[in-house]
């Protein structure tokens, strides 16, 4: 990779791995790094909340607290790990969910012996629901009710998404869908999502291949292919009007949130609208911070950035007002920075200084094996496993003139859902 | 192949591990320069450090706002203008303030390193703290301040650290709104002129620190004049609150924050070690019996964790969690039983060898990455250790017995002597 600007030529050190299928159609990427004393397993499997029953959401990430409750041949998934000197968590979004987990090289195949029991099987208990369920609705509670503004997200995405699961988060759309899971239906969701042949399984860090290899025969062939069972859902369709909500809450400042959507994450327009996300709302350079909170003081705190998701996902504008700042006028001072970019050629340089950064970002991100192993298997989720060494690339290729067509195909007030949030 | 999955794979005990160590010079100025070269990526994180935490101020937001202030503008170049030029070379500016110091991180490719440091030196020397740049700062602190105000969590915190030490402790103190209205420019110019004008005291490198990088870091540590007085400030007294069940009510919550704990000893005493395998026993990891019991078992929070804090004069240790607030009782209950069962039984072998292998695993995951190692040498910086601390490690970890953990469980973690701080209704 280079840069104009009397930069000098750069060849980033390549992230290097073999990849290979079992024949129960699991996928597994190999990434050595003799440098460290650690190795990673991170075991992804294609399902997230997209793939729920609108009326039972916020299921993919119940089941994956279910996960770690034990599997058909191992009662204690943690206490086994820790013994052995290892560490492991995991998330669940709107696309995948991914389990990691770290341990000392020379004990790597506990980690192996565990992660597979729990594809061949869990130990399914009503008890261990229950408690689950319990602790999902404290985390509900803490992270989403009992924070200023926690529901925010709550509040944006079924304004922004009418007919794709996006409507809903991660965590659920109700309290109440988590009550109501059933035993039933964490068995069929086991079921129809975790199996070999739905998932990617990346081992990175102080491990030859042959032993990678051996230990993937030894643990994971044996577990049987399954059917996969995936609901289809539909696309979301271009919105047509420019939605609006109000919702009052007991917070201090009036909040406004301006949500657009975007190309999806496999499409070059991604990587377009997230150097504009860049532009607009990364670090104190960045055009609103300057003009909004600096320049001309209507917001204390201004932000943009995207949602990341793999869909057509958001661009989403979000900003504390000042006190005595109406939210006509602070939604106003947001249109015409936008509209800037639709009307007049970002500068170079500022084109230039937002590809740095995310030039900064990728190096960043690649520190450490557990990093590099989640960014391989995503890779591979979005069909590519090579963009975890070519999205520099992406990203300079991106000209003045994508910029200014893709805002101007997003920043249009009938793809824009405002939510107001209004202090009470 | 037929295996039998009932049976746990043979694992080794960790006996050993590799550690690249850092390498540390004092420059003819006085500036300690510690680089630690390791990773494969070409970045570099670099930390420069001043004796100008909140303990050295005269003023409240004195020290934090100095801080903060720093990349807001020099005589050179205006607050927009160093924005743009750390950020046209990706560059990422961290500050942080807390008692015992003030820091400024850099974090930026290998590459633009030289190019960052033009603009730094301009920010350690020449830094103007424009009138218009800080009211904006304050009013906004103002606003995220009572936003944070609204936080159960937030405000436990505040609390507890207000209870333990004393309100008027630099360890227990916080800063209000009305001290940041109280702050002018003339304190942050002060407080510069002070502790951050050729007193650079600190320059920890990490990353790809070769040789390149280390000249290039030499040469702008060359154009410091520093005159570092080791100056020495009395630490002020602890003064704790008296009550030691302390209850906010705020209405409208649905959950209760609670931290329950107390003032302890900071890492240079000898039982800091022992004491953080008894915490993690306890509370710290996710096998911990609070975290078992607790979530695991009776489903009453999302997550319950104790922790040991240490800072240059003093410490602290606390267990935290937010629960329910109709269940709050019923957990009380629970957590004052495990510190009662911790004082009084052993713990039985097989837990403490599970505890001190997990210990011994994540203390090999806090060396693997070139920042990570960074952030173990500072700690051996603080608190005057050498390495020997770590190589230490692992025998002190495997030759302590659940009788000594009882007994540190015994002096340390007396009900009476602990502090109980709740918000919520």
């Amino acid at each position: 990779m280079y840069f104009c600007f009397g930069f000098i030529y750069t060849q980033h050190t390549l992230i290097h791995y073999n990849t290979f299928n079992l024949e129960n159609g699991l996928t597994v990427i190999h990434h050595l790094d003799e440098s460290t004393q650690l190795c990673v397993i991170n075991t992804l499997y294609n399902v997230g909340s997209k793939h729920e029953n609108p009326n039972k959401t916020g299921f993919a990430h119940l089941f994956e607290h279910l996960m770690f409750g034990g599997s058909v041949n191992i009662e204690e998934f943690d206490e086994e790990l820790q013994n052995a000197g290892g560490e492991s968590n995991a998330f669940t979004s709107n696309d995948i969910t991914n389990y990691y987990l770290t341990l000392p090289s020379n004990n790597i195949e506990t980690g192996f012996w565990l992660e597979s029991d729990r594809m061949l099987s869990l130990d399914f208990s009503q008890e261990s629901l229950d408690v689950q369920k319990s602790v999902v609705i404290e985390e509900f509670k803490e992270r989403y009710l009992n924070q200023p503004y926690g529901d925010v997200w709550l509040k944006i995405l079924p304004l922004a998404y009418k007919v794709h699961p996006y409507s809903w988060p991660t965590i659920g759309k109700e309290i109440s869908h988590i009550e109501n899971a059933t035993l039933n239906d964490v068995k069929s969701f086991f079921k129809s999502f975790y199996c070999p042949n739905n998932a990617v399984l990346v081992v990175a860090g102080n491990i030859s291949l042959e032993k990678c290899k051996m230990l993937c025969e030894k643990w994971f062939a044996p577990i049987p292919k399954q059917q996969i069972n995936k609901p289809q859902y539909q696309k979301e369709p271009q919105q047509t009007e420019p939605r609006k909500e109000t919702v009052f809450a007991d917070v201090p400042q009036d909040m406004i949130v301006m949500a657009y959507h975007i190309p999806a994450r496999t499409d070059k327009g991604y990587y377009i609208a997230d150097l504009i996300s860049d532009i607009l709302g990364a670090g104190k350079s960045a055009r609103l911070y300057n003009a909004l909170v600096k320049k001309n003081p209507i917001f204390s705190e201004l932000d943009a950035y995207l949602s990341g998701d793999i869909d057509e996902g958001l661009l989403l504008v979000e900003g504390k007002l000042l006190p005595n700042v109406s939210l006509d006028d602070a939604e106003q001072a947001i249109t015409v920075e936008l509209n800037k970019l639709k009307n007049t050629d970002v500068e170079e340089l500022e084109l230039q200084k937002v590809k740095n950064k995310s030039e900064t970002n990728i190096l960043f991100n690649d520190v450490g094996s557990l990093n590099k192993a989640m960014k391989l298997a995503y890779a591979f989720i979005l069909g590519d496993i090579e963009l975890v060494n070519n999205e520099a690339e992406l990203y300079l290729s991106v000209s003045q003139n994508d910029i200014k067509s893709l805002a101007k195909e997003i920043f249009d007030e009938n793809n824009c859902s405002t939510l107001y949030y209004r202090k009470k | 192949m037929n295996i039998d999955r009932t049976i746990a794979p043979q694992t080794e005990e960790i006996l050993s591990f590799n550690l690249v160590e850092a390498n540390s010079s004092k420059l003819e100025n006085g500036i300690n320069l510690h680089s630690i070269q390791a990773g494969n990526e070409a970045v570099l994180k670099v930390d420069f450090i001043f004796n100008a935490g909140s303990l050295h101020q005269t003023k409240k937001g004195q020290a934090s706002l100095t801080n903060r202030m720093i990349g807001e503008g020099t005589s050179k170049y205006s607050a927009q203008q160093l924005a743009d030029a750390l950020d046209f070379y990706g560059a990422y500016i961290s500050t942080r303030s807390a008692t015992d110091e003030s820091s400024v991180t850099l974090y930026c490719l290998s590459k633009h390193l030289k190019s960052c440091l033009t603009y730094i030196y301009e920010m350690f020397t020449d830094a103007n703290f424009p009138e218009d740049d800080l009211k904006i700062l304050t009013q906004n602190s103002v606003q995220k301040l009572a936003v944070n105000e609204q936080k159960n969590s937030f405000l436990v915190r505040k609390h507890f650290y207000a209870s333990i030490f004393g309100e008027e402790n630099p360890y227990g103190s916080s800063i209000n709104k009305e001290d940041y209205q109280n702050i002018n420019r003339e304190d942050l110019v002060e407080f510069y002129q002070t502790n951050y004008i050729n007193k650079l005291e600190h320059i920890l490198i990490s990353g790809q620190a070769d040789g390149t990088a280390l000249k290039e870091i030499e040469v702008f540590c060359e154009k410091f004049n520093n005159t570092i007085s080791s100056k020495t400030i009395q630490f002020p007294s602890f003064n704790p609150v008296t009550e030691k069940k302390i209850f906010h009510n705020k209405p409208s919550s649905s959950q209760s924050a609670i931290r329950i704990g107390r003032n302890i000893f900071n890492r240079n005493h000898q039982d800091f070690r022992k004491f953080q395998l008894l915490n993690l026993i306890l509370g710290g990891y996710f096998g911990s019996r609070l975290m078992k019991n607790i979530r695991e078992d009776k489903g009453l929070t999302y997550g319950i964790y104790s922790s040991i804090e240490s800072y240059k004069n003093g410490g602290s240790w606390y267990i935290e969690t937010e629960m329910n607030n109709e269940l709050r009782e019923k957990g009380l209950i629970e957590i004052y039983k495990e510190l009662k069962t911790l004082r009084e039984a052993l713990i039985d072998k097989e837990e403490l060898q599970t505890a001190k292998n997990y210990l011994l695993g994540s203390f090999l995951r806090s060396i693997d990455s070139p920042f990570s190692l960074a952030d173990r040498y500072k700690i051996l910086l603080d608190y005057n250790l050498s390495y020997s601390y770590y190589y230490e490690f692992i025998e002190i970890v495997k030759e302590t017995t659940a009788e000594e953990l009882r007994n540190l469980a015994h002096i340390y973690l007396q009900e009476k002597d602990l502090y109980e701080v709740i918000v919520g209704c």
